[in-house]
């Protein structure tokens, strides 16, 4: 635990935590959602995570040609 | 005598005494309107007032289920800014505020269309002064391409308003056809001020050079005007699911991308229009609820990072992530109410987000619209990235800056801590705002299934920015212009016209010299040969004269050909 909060930092660890205890939630209770994909064991967490990896994904591969000198509409 | 003008008329025309009143009574003044206007409020559901002229009825003031909510947000989004505003000693901006909200507010309770147009420019004309506040080269622009765009927005309400009126013989503001053409002008109109994919570069383009009290009102009134206007005539269009669907997800990646963070808010709010107008192209009374629900959260939290942000640029002079960081030491309050509108607008539960978001989601789920309502899933992931983290991250936390500064001035503080307030007290008690929705509905947004997806959706959405900032993926924040849907008049456009232009002046230039080389030609010839063979002289050879005989009979037979053939 010592371990892991040297390394990862305290509030990232808590975010961890929480983590796991939303799935522990789900294991505990029954939860279903508004479509029947969401049903899936532990959906809304896979969902959430790949969710933000490939908006970051796709946000840096667009900086090559979206990205221009801040002053490029002055020129 | 109260119902004889429409709430927001009185702070209009209040708002012509600001510049006589001293600085503190000013912003008292400009309370006591507000709340005269918000008396109106009071009269019910109802027609309360309409002149006729030139046989032409205008109805100036009404009020349903509809009007209610808009109304009760906007004036306290109008008491807010005047909180938020009060050590602004100069009247300008006040002028604009006071105005500008009033017309919000007159425009939402129109009865027709030609109403609804003066109100809809009079908060183009009123806000630009928000803009031009900032006065910079930049600001100076920008307000200039804004005002042409809302103008522009205005001229095709009055041509749908003018071809409904020939048609039918009125122009009431109610639901309109998208097949015909006078509803596909309105559309039109409204969707500019709504920020439609396309039609959004205005946003992002102005909003964050008008100055920092300014851009609190600006994000509250024009696209939420535009919302309630799609909510009154376009409930149940299907077209605007699929525009709503691509406004949640492609402002995404660019507020990833940008830097400055006023302007990642602007994409922000265009990703939240979508979610409205995802909510009013479904048009059910559960959507409904949803879609006006989610606009006056947002009214709410959106206000809040702004106010955050506002603050931050008030005492820092920057709003850009890669000059900004640690400033949470030098500005705990503020970076708490930022916070608080961070967690707000990112939809976890117990704050107004999770409950009017729920709404949506739920009655995209009940429509079974599967594809839509996962790509607004994917877009509350992409709220929680950009709003939810990279604001507040960036700004008070993320690396330590050599930037010394203190907390954001007491009445701004006083504006976020409200704000926080309410963003709060909506979200733990749900049943009171559901009341003044426009349709009465059972809806219960804190069930187990609810409340756990949500949160492990936000929790591993967050864990996986950590796992990239930790792990030094996230690239480093650079200072930088973002290409969006602007560029295409302010560099396409001039990019290829210009050129253009220049093609089309020289060939000009070249049929010029060439017909007048042709007329000095002829010229020469005609006076060389009238010279030569003495046409002028007394004594003239037998040719001539015939050359001249036959060009009189020429002119005379054109002459009488001209005139009576």
């Amino acid at each position: 635990m010592k371990y892991l909060i040297e390394k990862f930092g305290k509030i990232n660890t808590s975010v961890l935590f929480l983590c796991i205890i939303f799935l522990i939630l789900e294991l505990i209770g029954h939860r279903y959602g508004e479509t029947s994909i969401e049903d899936i064991l532990f959906f809304p967490a896979f969902f959430g995570y790949l969710s933000c990896i490939i908006i970051f994904k796709i946000g840096v591969s667009l900086r090559s040609f979206l990205m221009k000198d801040e002053d490029y509409y002055d020129k | 005598m109260i119902s004889s003008f429409p709430p927001g008329f009185i702070m209009i025309i209040g708002a012509l005494l600001i510049p006589f009143l001293p600085h503190i009574i000013r912003q008292i003044y400009m309370m006591i309107l507000i709340l005269v206007s918000a008396y109106a409020l009071t009269l019910g559901f109802g027609i309360h007032s309409k002149i006729e002229i030139m046989d032409i009825q205008f109805i100036i003031f009404q009020s349903d289920s509809l009007t209610l909510p808009f109304a009760i947000i906007f004036h306290i989004a109008a008491i807010l800014n005047v909180i938020y505003g009060a050590h602004e000693k100069n009247w300008n901006q006040h002028v604009a505020i006071m105005s500008y909200s009033g017309a919000a507010i007159a425009a939402v309770h129109a009865g027709d269309l030609f109403t609804l147009f003066v109100w809809w420019e009079a908060t183009a004309f009123t806000s630009v002064f928000l803009i031009l506040a900032s006065k910079t080269k930049r600001s100076y622009r920008s307000a200039f391409r804004y005002i042409l765009i809302q103008v522009g927005s205005g001229m095709f309400l009055l041509a749908g308003a003018i071809l409904l009126m020939s048609d039918t013989g009125n122009a009431e503001f109610r639901s309109f056809d998208i097949n015909s053409l006078d509803g596909q002008l309105i559309f039109i109109a409204f969707g500019i001020k709504a920020a439609f994919p396309l039609l959004n570069g205005w946003l992002q383009d102005s909003y964050p050079e008008a100055s920092e009290i300014g851009t609190v009102a600006l994000s509250t009134f024009t696209t939420k005007l535009a919302i309630f206007c799609f909510a009154k005539s376009f409930a149940g269009t299907e077209i605007l699911i699929i525009i709503g669907a691509i406004m949640t997800f492609y402002p995404i990646f660019f507020a990833v991308i940008e830097n400055d963070l006023r302007r990642v808010l602007t994409y922000s709010l265009n990703n939240q229009l979508g979610f409205m107008i995802v909510a009013i192209g479904i048009g059910t009374e559960l959507a409904i609820n949803g879609a006006v629900a989610h606009a006056f959260a947002h009214i709410l939290y959106k206000g809040l990072l702004f106010m955050g942000m506002g603050a931050v640029l008030y005492r820092v002079g920057t709003c850009k992530a890669s000059e900004l960081g640690g400033l949470f030491k030098f500005m705990p309050i503020t970076a708490i109410c930022t916070i608080i509108g961070a967690i707000s607008i990112s939809a976890f539960p117990l704050f107004s987000g999770f409950v009017a978001k729920s709404l949506i989601m739920s009655a995209l789920g009940k429509e079974g619209l599967v594809f839509v309502y996962f790509m607004l899933l994917f877009a509350s992931a992409g709220v929680l990235h950009h709003s939810g983290i990279k604001i507040p991250f960036f700004a008070f936390f993320a690396h330590e800056s050599s930037i010394k500064t203190k907390e954001a001035p007491i009445n701004m503080i006083i504006a976020m801590i409200i704000g926080s307030a309410l963003c709060i007290l909506i979200g733990v008690f749900p049943s009171y705002f559901y009341a003044i929705l426009p349709y009465q509905i059972q809806y219960q947004p804190y069930d187990f299934s609810h409340v756990v997806g949500q949160l492990q959706l936000l929790t591993f959405a967050a864990f996986a920015f950590i796992c990239l900032w930790h792990f030094k993926i996230y690239p480093p924040e650079l200072n930088s212009t973002v290409l969006n849907s602007d560029w295409i008049y302010r560099k396409m456009i001039p990019g290829v016209l210009l050129p253009l232009l220049n093609l089309i002046n020289d060939i000009n230039k070249k049929v010029e010299q060439f017909f007048e080389f042709i007329f000095k030609s002829m010229k020469r010839f005609f006076a060389d040969t009238m010279i030569k063979n003495k046409v002028f002289d007394r004594e003239v050879g037998q040719d001539t004269l015939i050359v001249v005989q036959l060009f009189i009979i020429l002119l005379i037979f054109i002459f009488v050909w001209k005139i009576y053939l």
